[in-house]
Parts: structure tokens; sequence; C-alpha cells
């Protein structure tokens, strides 16, 4: 299905295909991105997003040095760790050590290496996003990453790109040589009952979504919380039912192919460089993948 | 023991660019040996992206994962990279598993010597051939191994790669392994190799190296049997120093490197193949320095007697 994905990705007019890492899934995130950029020529390739200690730092910077020499450059890696800034700044730092053919001796409660060096020749750049929520960590993406990936409310959004550029400030680094991506939850809507399947995304979306990110979208806690108990009770689909109009609008995209493609293209007054069109897509995900490439043709 | 049919592979090591690898496989291919194992160390290459990459340039070529340590990948990692490679190539790809090189794990924060490492792979084995079945697949597990522990352990696999080469070690290893009557069972080898037609001191010294690299990393059960653990001490402690390998080699005697290696002319290599088929031996990986260039790997191919 993936790799079905990416050759209608790279048909259409799409920049990049990001993968999400799902580690109950039967397939590998790093072997199945390197299948889909050995499949295509033009598109980029993103890990969206894997954490810092699911495998060994060591075994994080080969497998990416091993897609980008597949993809000749193609390759972005996506990061993401709900601990504390320095996890996620010392494996930055420790992967682009790594990467640069450094000696690495290095210990801290996440990681250890001991004169540690690769054999491998990391030839092509591999760009570090940052895919975090919380405040600090956002900031600390603008100092340090190469983009980062924003995901929530529209105005959580908004706020968050202010972050990420005083992080930029700090770290005395240009705005050009990074980039802003958002990851919204998409669908094309043939009939009403459509809908239902965007609500389900954006509950699950709320239920999984940081105190610090509902506050920045002015959503009140209490508005999330019953959504959450339906969720534990009732599952995604109960928990569907009551998603508020207000909401789902504030979360997802959804509509006619040309409407999303406008609705993603808005997002670039926030400051967006680059707007993913996430799941669930649409009843027939190839088809409606295929539709939105055109449209987005067509827009730009 | 019956002969069985023998299998040919050569060994590359991922520390290459990923098109010097695809070219040396395509040639292996073309040079019609049977598989190409591609290895797995935290400084090389991330071998199941290394085998798509192989697997996409070339059509029937088997391709071995491995060694992949169990210390290293947990067994959903390791099932699920075969998984995507199985449904994108087909039906070419084999595994073995083991512990791997200590001291390179031991470079990334992993320390061995925390667990019991053939109860370890085992448990992973079983776990990845579970989640393979579940999803409607199945590969050939192979297990390398050295010592004694590690050898009984390997009648749970579907075949033993065993490090070392000399004939009389490898006997010493399947009674070890006791006699495995199933015929689903391979027994293999995976040993530094250098065969060649026309003798290179540069192939030869790497040869060295990879083997005191197998040599100082086997088990005290291995050299203390074959009366190694006295000869290698200084080189050991050497190398247990921090001290580069390249230095410590000079420390190694020639004739433990004869032991774990695969060291001949390609006009001898045919009576030592017939030497490790009497002994039931149905799979040969020659691995580096025999994949130093696609010339080392047609001096090989040259010498096998294929049908």
């Amino acid at each position: 299905m993936a790799i079905q994905f990416s050759k209608l990705t790279e048909r259409g007019s799409l920049n990049c295909i990001w993968i999400g890492e799902d580690l109950n899934a039967q397939r590998e995130i790093f072997t199945v991105a390197s299948i889909i950029l050995l499949e295509t020529s033009r598109v980029n390739v993103g890990i969206r997003v894997t954490s810092p200690l699911a495998r060994n730092i060591s075994t994080i910077a080969r497998a990416s040095a091993t897609l980008s020499q597949i993809g000749r450059g193609r390759f972005r890696l996506g990061l993401d760790a709900a601990r504390p800034n320095a996890l996620m700044r010392d494996a930055t730092t420790l992967l682009r050590r790594i990467w640069r053919g450094e000696t690495v001796t290095f210990t801290s409660d996440n990681f250890r290496l001991s004169n540690y060096y690769a054999r491998y020749k990391a030839s092509f750049a591999m760009p570090i996003y940052f895919g975090v929520r919380e405040p600090e960590l956002l900031a600390l993406a603008g100092e340090t990453a190469d983009g980062v990936i924003l995901s929530g409310p529209r105005k959580y959004i908004e706020k968050a790109v202010a972050i990420v550029d005083e992080g930029l400030r700090k770290g005395k680094r240009s705005r050009r040589s990074f980039r802003v991506v958002v990851w919204v939850p998409t669908v094309i809507v043939a009939k009403k009952s459509d809908v239902n399947s965007a609500r389900q995304e954006v509950a699950t979306a709320l239920a999984d979504t940081p105190k610090a990110v509902l506050e920045m979208a002015d959503i009140a806690q209490e508005r999330v919380k019953p959504i959450k108990a339906v969720m534990a009770e009732k599952g995604v689909n109960g928990a569907s039912r009551i998603v508020a109009e207000d909401l789902l609008q504030e979360v997802a995209i959804y509509g006619s192919p040309e409407e999303i493609a406008l609705d993603l293209r808005s997002l670039e007054k926030y400051g967006i460089d680059e707007a993913i069109f996430g799941p669930p897509y649409g009843r027939k995900p190839v088809k409606a993948i295929e539709e939105m490439a055109q449209a987005w043709k067509k827009l730009r | 023991m019956e002969k069985a049919k023998v299998d040919f592979a050569v060994g590359l090591n991922a520390y290459e660019t990923v098109e010097e690898i695809v070219d040396k496989c395509v040639e292996a291919e073309r040079l019609g040996l049977d598989y190409v194992w591609i290895g797995d160390s935290p400084p090389h290459l991330y071998c199941p992206s290394v085998a798509a990459a192989v697997a996409s340039r070339t059509k029937k070529i088997r391709i071995g994962l491995g060694l992949l340590s169990t210390l290293l990948h947990t067994p959903d990692q390791i099932s699920g990279g075969i998984t995507p490679l199985i449904e994108a190539y087909g039906d070419r790809f084999e595994i073995c598993l083991g512990v791997g090189d200590r001291s390179q794990l031991s470079r990334v924060g992993i320390d061995s010597k925390l667990v019991r490492v053939w109860d370890h792979v085992l448990k992973a084995k079983r776990k990845i051939a579970r989640s393979l079945r579940a999803s409607g697949l199945t590969t050939k597990i192979w297990l390398g191994a050295q010592g004694p522990r590690m050898l009984a352990a390997s009648k749970s696999f579907d075949g033993v790669l065993i490090n070392y080469a000399s004939p009389k070690m490898i006997k010493w290893a399947m009674d070890k392994i006791e006699p495995v009557a199933r015929k689903d069972f391979d027994l293999g080898i995976y040993a530094p190799s250098y065969v060649y037609r026309e003798w290179h001191l540069q192939a030869y010294r790497l040869l060295r190296v990879a083997s005191a690299v197998v040599a100082l990393g086997a088990p005290t059960a291995v050299l203390d049997g074959f009366g190694f653990s006295k000869r290698l001490r200084r080189a050991k402690k050497e190398h247990e120093s921090g001290l580069r390998i390249e230095s410590v080699v000079k420390h190694v005697p020639a004739e433990v490197v004869d032991s774990f290696s695969i060291y001949t002319p390609s006009s001898r290599l045919r009576s030592y193949l017939s030497e490790l088929g009497d002994l039931g031996i149905s799979h040969i990986v020659f691995g580096f320095p025999q994949n130093l260039s696609k010339i080392t790997i047609r001096d090989l191919a040259s010498a096998l007697p294929f049908p």
C-alpha cells in the first residue's frame, strides 16, 4: 500500500511522502522507507516520526545514512520523544557528530557511546525534523533542528510557529534554511457520512493532545475531557459523535479535493512551508490521494 | 554424513557505499553464486535497507541478512524488517541471528555480559518466527554460533552458521550441536576468506585482521578447546585495552588465523570444499576480504564447483 501511495505521490505534484511509525506494526519503518525510495526517483521521503529511544542511536544514524544514499539526498528524519529537551538535543548532536565521521564518546541517562565511529560515509545531507508539540521543544526545534512537523488545532499552529521562530532567533539561525511542516487529518468528502471519519480522527487527536497544546489553542480542557472519557469507554466511534463542529473545523480539513487544496494553501499565512495531506484521506485512500494530487497540481 | 548440495555465498560488509555493495551483488548473481549475505554491525550501513537495494537490482540470488544482533535489534524490528522485503521483492530473504561483535556492541553502550545470550537469541527467534507466521510469511532463520551453548541452541533454528573454518574445529562444533537428523536443518560456515588466483599482500593483511577479530571474540571454550587461549593472551589484552586491531594483529599467530579463515589458492579450494562436504556442510559463506572487489569475487567464483 505504501509503495502504491508513493508512486501516486510521485506522479502528481506532491513533494514528500511522510511515513508514520507504528511500533505495533508488522513493517519496520526504515525498511519501508528504503523500499519507497528505491521505487521512486523524485519525491522526498520522510519518517514522521521515530523516537530516539526506539533504537540504539547508532542504528538511527546508520539507517538514516543508508536511506540518504539510496535516495541520493531525498530522505528526511523525523524525531520525537515525550521527554525533556536534553534528550532531543543530545540525540540531534550525536547523530550529526556520527554523520560527520567523529569518534564519539558520550554518556547520559539515555545514550552511551564509547570511542564509536561510523565506517560508512554520510554522503548526503540528512535534515532532522522535530515532531514535537510542547513549547520548550518547539523552541528547541528552532534552535537545533532543520525543520519541525506540527500538528494540532489551527490556533495552536499559529502560536507554535511563533515559538519556533523565537528558537531560530535564539540560535541565530536563518528561517530560510528551516522548514515548517504541518500535518493535518484530511478527508475527501463525497457523502455526508464521510465526515464521520474526520470526526474519528479529530477525536483520536484531541484525546492525545497535551494540556499545553490545548491551552495554546484556547480550547478548554473541559471540552476535551468528555471525548477522552467516551473514547475510553466506547472507543473512537462513540467519541467521534461528541466532537463539536468548531473543534472539527479547527483540527481537520475536509471537503472536495479542490476545497482541501485551498484550505491547505491557506496555512501559508501562518508561515507554513509544507502541508501534509494526512490520513484518513477518504473512503478510498488511493483514489483520494490521486484526486488530491491532481487538485494540488491545478492550484499550483 | 550424506553429502548435501552445497550453496555458495559471498558475505558483504556494509561499510562501502550502497551503490558499491549493490554492484558486487549484481556481479555475484551474474557469476552464479547462490547467496549474498549482507552484514550488520554498529559502524556499518543498515542491513535491511541495503538488502532492499540489492533485491531491487537483482532477480534471483538469495539474500541473507546478518548476522543480526538480537541485543541491538528487537524481535519486532527484525521481523518488521524482513516482512516488507518479502512483500516487495519476493521470498528471497533469510536471516542469521546471534550476539554480534561484542567489542562493537560495547562501543554503542550494549553490555552482552548482562544477558544469557543463547537464551536471549532463542527467545528472539521464536518471537520473530511467530510474527512472520502471523503475517502469513516464513523465512529461514539461521543461528550464528561459535561456543558450545550457542551451538547446542542451534537445533531450534533452521540452520547454523559456524564462525570458523578449519575442518577439525567444525567437527568439534558438530559434536556440540548433536546429530540433527532433520532434513530441513542446514550446517554452514561463515568465515573470513581469501581465495586467490594471484596473491596480494593487501588482501592477505585484511584477511589477518578479519580473522583476528573473529578469534579474539571467540568464546573461551573454543579457544581453550584448541589451545589458542595462551597464544592469544597478549593480543587479547592489547585489544581489550583499546588498541586498534591493526596494531594487535601481529600478536595473533598465523595458525590461529588459518583456523578461523578460508585461505587458499583457488587451485586448492576444491579439496577443502570436499572435506567440508564430507562433514555435511551445505552452506559456505566466503566473508571479508573475499568481497574486496569484483575481481576477488570473480577469483572465488572461478574456483567453485558449480554444477
